[in-house]
């Protein structure tokens, strides 16, 4: 009987302990957590701006009604020393437990990246166990709070756009826990996307007073180039596929180049897939590095009126193609190399793995090293499909 | 010496083996990882190979001894070379290593569910609860240990290397390279860390008397040892390919923040939980064997006929002992520099060296004899 008793008791104790009442939190009780944006206030602190989602937003049938379109995410901020004691004082402000499990992206403000570096702000994100290792980190030109305060007509919000354009590479989409091996070692500093809010597309449709505002949109413009954990410039969005290309992380894009006769007129020609390869070199001096580039494309458009649908022609654009893939790449590598000095293609990774011993003693003075360095680049181009012409159809016979 | 069993249950081999991974592999995949790679980078995995030859050496030494008396635990055979007095004393250091080594696999079980999943939960929930559980499993005898085991083991390890796989599309080889990065120095003092893990299967002879074939100890605990290493191998270059050897070694629990990076189609994600389930399994299965070792050496010590009256008071010792502990930070550099010295130096390879230099010497237990 005793034995019984005993039993029955552990067993209510178990059930009521094990049950999942310690530590309980409804769905409606969580302020879930988009975006992260960290600025420097005026009076040199942290600006902490989260984008949370409203749920009921998110509920079919929410864009009915045409004009009364419901924001998917509130936007709140709030000043502290630290990212911690931000988010403590935004938990004075909103009315749920913050939950940071769903953020997407972690955007840093331009001041911020400049004049304290990431290394203020992302180590909450590592330390603390619900923000994830595959957050986005873009850097905002601007603030990152009227980033995240940017309303996106296609996704519910703009934190889901930046995502999606990161998850599309459309930049150097880079997750923090890449970030933070860039930030450790020394073969490779940061280089993240660069965003900016800019006036995109209007909605189609009556306002009353008459036509709609431009909307403010999210998007990609360009990489944001560390020294070490501190921004010191960016790239244009054409200077980045250069670096991108170089680096062989996403080969994408379209290259432009005149047609071989008729000099003026444009050729588009989409880059399909690609692969970079990097050769170090070193004679004991100075490293020297040979970037193969292999990219395939497809012709997507001519302007031309000529007939390139001949295997002389696709020779012919097709060194028009390397030439111009080439330059772009040098632009870049020009612009990296010899106005920022950083060495953010993982140059020093690819020598590290060559000349281990070498760069024992090289690795302390890399970004030294990699601003004279000698690089080569070598692009193999190929046309591969013309889409569904040969012709240029809407030209008379001749 | 005809003297009752202490423990009637009987194992057979494949059960053996797979009790042995359990007693190895859950918290080598947690924290191993970490301090390996702090002291080889790269080349990490190299130590986990270094280490496997070392924990087959220390499996060859454990079982060949324990061959050498057979039906003799440990604690017995340790009093029939050294004497009654050293014997005891060898024992009783032993009884404090099962207790304090199975305190600390509680605290990282206790310290990796707080600060993974439930940081809100004080430690000493996760000490009682798992103990309470430890001590039911231990109590209903070695059989009952090794069936839950069999039962849940293969699943354990089919999941974990499933979700491997499907962190496949972050990987990137050339994390690894260059290879022999390091100087074979830190090769070596890399794997020493993994080596007393390995070197748990000290264990195993408690065990090797509850085998149905005793004869084939050695193979059992080779083949554990062995699948132990691939296991922390796959494991470590797993991490290593997620997060370059840098990030790999600043984190506390790399195979689980490895398993949280998992993402496919922006659908398949959020896997930690089955980190965290594997954890749950395999810590409570490492606890249970450790538990047990515990209660049946002290019971062979006392010279006690069953084992069970000290579950108990063994379980409330070793929540205590637990509960010392002051924080993670000073679990986790214990674990990086005292714990190799300490577990692989004395216990795992020092003792059972003495007993089979001086059972060769005294000629005891010699296979001719």
């Amino acid at each position: 009987m005793k034995k019984r008793i005993a039993a029955l008791l552990l067993i209510t104790f178990v059930i009521i302990l094990a049950g999942g009442c310690w530590s309980r939190v409804e769905l409606t009780e969580l302020a879930i957590v988009l975006g992260a944006g960290v600025d420097l206030s005026e009076d040199g602190r942290i600006l902490l701006t989260l984008q949370i989602a409203r749920p009921g937003a998110y509920t079919a049938g929410g864009e009915a009604g045409g004009r009364g379109r419901e924001p998917a995410s509130w936007v709140v901020s709030a000043e502290g020393r630290t990212v911690p004691e931000a988010e403590r004082f935004l938990a004075m402000k909103i009315p749920r437990q913050i939950y940071w499990g769903h953020c997407i992206i972690l955007v840093l403000g331009e001041e911020l990246a400049r004049r304290e570096g990431t290394g203020m702000v992302t180590n909450f994100f590592q330390r603390e166990r619900e923000p994830r290792e595959n957050i986005y980190v873009l850097v905002a030109r601007g603030r990152a709070r009227d980033f995240l305060e940017t309303y996106s007509s296609l996704e519910k919000t703009s934190a889901q756009a930046a995502g999606f354009l990161e998850r599309m590479k459309t930049g150097y989409s880079v997750q923090l826990r890449e970030l933070a091996e860039m930030l450790v070692s020394r073969g490779i500093q940061p280089a993240v996307t660069a965003v900016e809010v800019t006036e995109a597309g209007t909605m189609p449709g009556q306002v009353p007073g008459g036509t709609p505002p431009p909307q403010k949109e999210v998007g990609v413009a360009g990489t944001a180039v560390f020294k070490q954990d501190k921004l010191i410039g960016w790239l244009d969005p054409w200077e980045t596929r250069g670096f991108l290309w170089l680096k062989g992380e996403t080969m994408k894009g379209v290259i432009i180049v005149p047609g071989p006769e008729q000099p003026e007129k444009l050729v588009s020609i989409r880059i399909r897939r690609g692969k970079t390869k990097i050769v170090p070199e070193y004679n004991g001096e100075y490293p020297r590095f040979l970037v193969k580039i292999r990219v395939e494309g497809d012709m997507v458009e001519q302007q031309t009126r000529e007939n390139l649908a001949t295997p002389e022609k696709i020779k012919l654009l097709e060194e028009e193609m390397a030439s111009e893939i080439k330059a772009r790449a040098e632009a870049a590598l020009e612009k990296v190399q010899g106005e920022y000095g950083v060495d953010i293609f993982g140059f020093g990774e690819a020598f590290h793995r060559k000349y281990k011993k070498e760069w024992r003693e090289l690795k302390y003075r890399w970004d030294e090293e990699f601003s004279r360095a000698e690089v080569e680049i070598a692009v193999d181009a190929r046309i591969r499909e013309i889409g569904l012409l040969t012709r240029r159809a809407g030209i008379p016979e001749e | 010496m005809v003297k009752a069993m202490l423990e009637q249950g009987k194992i057979d081999s494949k059960q053996a083996i797979l009790l042995l991974i359990s007693l190895v592999l859950p918290t080598a995949i947690l924290t191993a990882p970490a301090i390996t790679v702090k002291q080889a980078a790269q080349d990490a995995w190299l130590s986990i190979i270094v280490a496997t030859m070392i924990g087959l050496l220390i499996a060859g030494l454990v079982t060949g001894l324990s061959l050498f008396f057979p039906g003799k635990t440990l604690l017995e055979y340790a009093e029939e070379i050294l004497g009654r007095l050293p014997g005891k004393m060898v024992g009783l250091l032993y009884i404090w290593w099962f207790l304090h080594g199975n305190a600390l696999i509680l605290d990282e079980y206790a310290s990796f569910l707080c600060s993974a999943l439930m940081p809100d939960t004080p430690v000493i929930v996760f000490f009682v609860f798992v103990t309470v559980v430890a001590a039911l499993a231990v109590h209903s005898g070695l059989e009952v240990l090794s069936r839950f085991n069999q039962l849940f083991l293969p699943l354990v390890l089919g999941l974990l290397l499933v979700v491997f796989l499907l962190a496949a599309k972050d990987m990137e080889a050339t994390r690894l390279l260059p290879v022999f990065d390091k100087d074979a120095a830190a090769i070596l003092k890399g794997a020493v860390i993994p080596a007393s893990w390995f070197g748990e299967i000290v264990i195993f002879a408690l065990l090797i008397p509850f085998l149905d074939r005793a004869e084939e100890a050695p193979r059992v605990a080779v083949t554990a040892i062995l699948i132990c290493g691939l296991y922390l191998l796959i494991c470590i270059l797993v991490v290593i390919m997620i997060f370059g050897p840098h990030v790999s070694a600043r984190w506390i629990f790399p195979t689980f923040n490895a398993i949280r990076v998992v993402s496919i189609a922006n659908f398949l994600e959020r896997l930690e939980s089955i980190a965290i389930a594997v954890w749950m399994f395999g810590g409570f299965a490492k606890i249970g064997i450790f538990y047990y070792a515990a209660v049946l050496s002290s019971a062979q010590w006392l010279g006690l006929k069953d084992y069970r009256p000290l579950v108990a008071p063994v379980g409330v010792v070793l929540v205590a002992l637990a509960a010392l502990c002051r924080n993670i930070v000073e679990l986790l550099n214990f674990l990086a520099t005292a714990w190799p010295p300490y577990a692989l130096g004395l216990f795992e390879a020092g003792i059972p060296l003495l007993l089979l230099v001086v059972a060769r010497a005294r000629g005891r237990g010699g296979r001719g004899a």
